[in-house]
């Protein structure tokens, strides 16, 4: 009995010395990505890191409605445009600064989010889609119509935060640190809510949320927390974005290749995770700049996406990591089905056995 | 011993209609807190969207449910569950792809946001979870996948999930539905057990040894309505349910 209660033990928690592999893993890559603009050859490569650390960050705030609740948002570039547009006009017309203008932006998208979530969060799975595409489609036709406030389709100029002193290099790498914090304060907020009762609820209405709802979780009211939260964050990329770039355009605010993008990502990473967004977000983000470089004007950069989506869903439905995890695990012992014993435990369950009979 | 009329649950006039077909039709049901209610009838007599009705899955076009004296009508599953009214589903339901551990912890009652942001695999819960899963006999396959075990064991599971939700009434849908002679035996000695402990039964049933034996008081449906209840021996010797049984 005590051996069984010991094996128990060393089941549940995983060794010692996975975590500290993981840890290790973990400073490792995070170093790297920290040295990465001391290490990029050009302020061109440097340009394309700081993109891919905005989808990063987009993809990681996604994944709290995505990844959470399996609610699959194609439309999550419309928190990021009025993240965009509202920074861009808190400066210009309130003179706000710039830093302030992002927050405010992103809470004031974040109260927009919840009649916008009390709405749509009714329906399920391709309705929920196809929702989340008319809201993205409103907001494009109305940027590019009230031209008198988002400059329409001439786009709109955001002041640079850091002045005119500042060199675009220098700014690339800037953003970069600042693209790479916010990911990682949404991943601390999304391991939170993962590994809490919050998120066992949530990943209940994932699976089945009429069977959830039965066992008591509020499930409503539990999607619309993640859902404001995801926006809250969405903006916030989005609003970091529009300091960054210096103009905006609905066309590519308000898109839903965006959209489509982001779901991309954490479908390729894998959604159950926590890393996933971000490194179908590297993966991607690249392939992405990568295909518009060899493809220039032409639109064959989204038909090599399509293809690099097909080979996900075929070869890795769960996502790259937990296929990785997977291939990992394969090599490793124990956690089997068959409990392996040994001649004396056997013996000494036979004799239970007998006296259970007897 | 309780009082043998105290009610726990009761419905008056409870009518549910799917177009013109009346599922449940002025259904006036009322089961005996403490006890093992059990609820029978033909297939398609109305006994699952009665549950459903209930339990806050569908909406009732007229009539009330009560619930330990509260008219819970029309409130949200989650608001009933809450209220100490848990269910399991015909079709056995559990999150397949979340392992057996978390699959119980998912029943955990959490009030407020502070409640709600604490780990999920806190020690109090596992603890709880654990016993639950032992009490039902799965103890040993806490870290598989739901969707990885045996039928029968996702039953023991869906019940331990239920249980983890800490209700005072229990409903259960065809229990011994799809499994085992051995584990339905194992089933009715743990709903014994449980009522011995306080709690209420309401469980849907087709097998009739399990009715008979099982229960204390019966109540049986027919074309969405009771047609007779009382102790297992009266019922099943009343003519209006030969013939519903039958069609005699």
């Amino acid at each position: 009995m005590l051996s069984a209660s010991k094996h128990e033990e060393s089941r549940t928690h995983p060794g010692r010395s996975v975590l500290v592999m993981k840890l290790v893993a973990a400073a490792v890559a995070l170093g790297l990505v920290l040295a990465f603009p001391a290490l990029a050859p050009d302020p061109f490569i440097l340009s394309v890191g700081v993109v891919i650390a905005s989808y990063a960050a987009l993809a990681v705030a996604w994944n709290f409605v995505g990844g959470l609740t399996g609610y699959i948002s194609l439309g999550h570039a419309a928190y990021s445009g009025l993240g965009g547009y509202g920074t861009a006009l808190l400066i210009t017309e309130a003179g706000v600064n710039p830093w302030v203008s992002m927050v405010v932006a992103a809470v004031l998208v974040g109260l927009a989010a919840v009649p916008i979530g009390i709405a749509s969060l009714r329906v399920r799975g391709a309705s929920f889609v196809i929702v989340s595409i008319a809201l993205v489609l409103i907001l494009l036709l109305v940027a590019q119509s009230w031209a008198d406030v988002t400059g329409g389709s001439n786009g709109l100029r955001v002041p640079r935060p850091f002045g005119t002193d500042v060199l675009r290099p220098e700014q690339h790498e800037r953003f970069f640190y600042l693209f790479v914090a916010l990911t990682l304060v949404a991943l601390v907020l999304w391991w939170v809510i993962d590994r809490s009762r919050l998120g066992t609820g949530l990943k209940a209405i994932r699976e089945d949320e009429d069977k959830a709802q039965a066992l008591g979780v509020p499930t409503f009211a539990y999607k619309l927390v993640v859902f404001v939260v995801s926006a809250f964050m969405t903006a916030m990329a989005g609003g970091m974005y529009a300091l960054w770039f210096g103009s905006l355009d609905p066309i590519f605010q308000f898109s839903i290749l965006t959209g489509s993008y982001l779901v991309l990502m954490s479908l390729l990473g894998g959604v159950r995770s926590l890393l996933g967004p971000v490194v179908g977000a590297v993966i991607v983000g690249y392939a992405v700049e990568f295909f518009k470089n060899q493809y220039g004007d032409t639109q064959l950069h989204l038909v090599a996406l399509g293809l690099l989506l097909a080979l996900v869903v075929l070869f890795m439905p769960d996502g790259v990591i937990p296929w990785l995890t997977a291939q990992f695990d394969r090599f490793r012992p124990g956690d089997t089905s068959i409990r392996e014993v040994d001649a004396a435990q056997l013996a000494e369950e036979r004799k239970a056995l007998e006296e259970a009979k007897s | 011993m309780t009082d043998l009329n105290k009610h726990s649950l009761e419905t008056e006039g409870l009518t549910k209609a799917f177009g013109g077909v009346r599922a449940v039709d002025d259904a006036t049901v009322s089961f005996q807190e403490g006890k093992i209610n059990a609820l029978i009838g033909p297939n398609g007599s109305g006994k699952t969207t009665f549950f459903n009705c209930v339990t806050g899955m569908i909406r009732p076009d007229s009539g009330t449910v009560t619930y330990q004296g509260r008219n819970v009508t029309g409130h949200a599953p989650h608001r009933i569950a809450r209220a100490g009214l848990g269910r399991s589903f015909q079709l056995c339901r559990i999150f397949p792809r979340m392992t057996v551990l978390d699959n119980v912890l998912a029943g955990v009652r959490s009030k407020g946001l502070v409640h709600r942001l604490r780990g999920a695999h806190n020690p109090d819960d596992i603890a709880r979870a654990r016993e639950l899963l032992a009490r039902v006999g799965i103890e040993h396959l806490e870290r598989s996948e739901a969707r990885d075990i045996s039928y029968g064991q996702q039953k023991l599971l869906e019940l331990a999930g239920v249980l983890m939700a800490e209700p005072d009434t229990i409903m259960l849908d065809e229990p011994a539905g799809g499994v085992n002679p051995a584990l339905i035996g194992r089933i009715a000695t743990l709903v014994r057990e449980l009522n011995a402990e306080g709690r209420t039964f309401v469980i849907v049933e087709h097998n009739m040894e399990l009715v008979m034996s099982l229960s204390d008081h019966v109540v049986v449906f027919d074309r969405g309505r009771p047609i007779a209840s009382g102790a297992p021996a009266e019922v099943q010797n009343d003519p209006r349910v030969l013939e519903a049984y039958l069609g005699v």
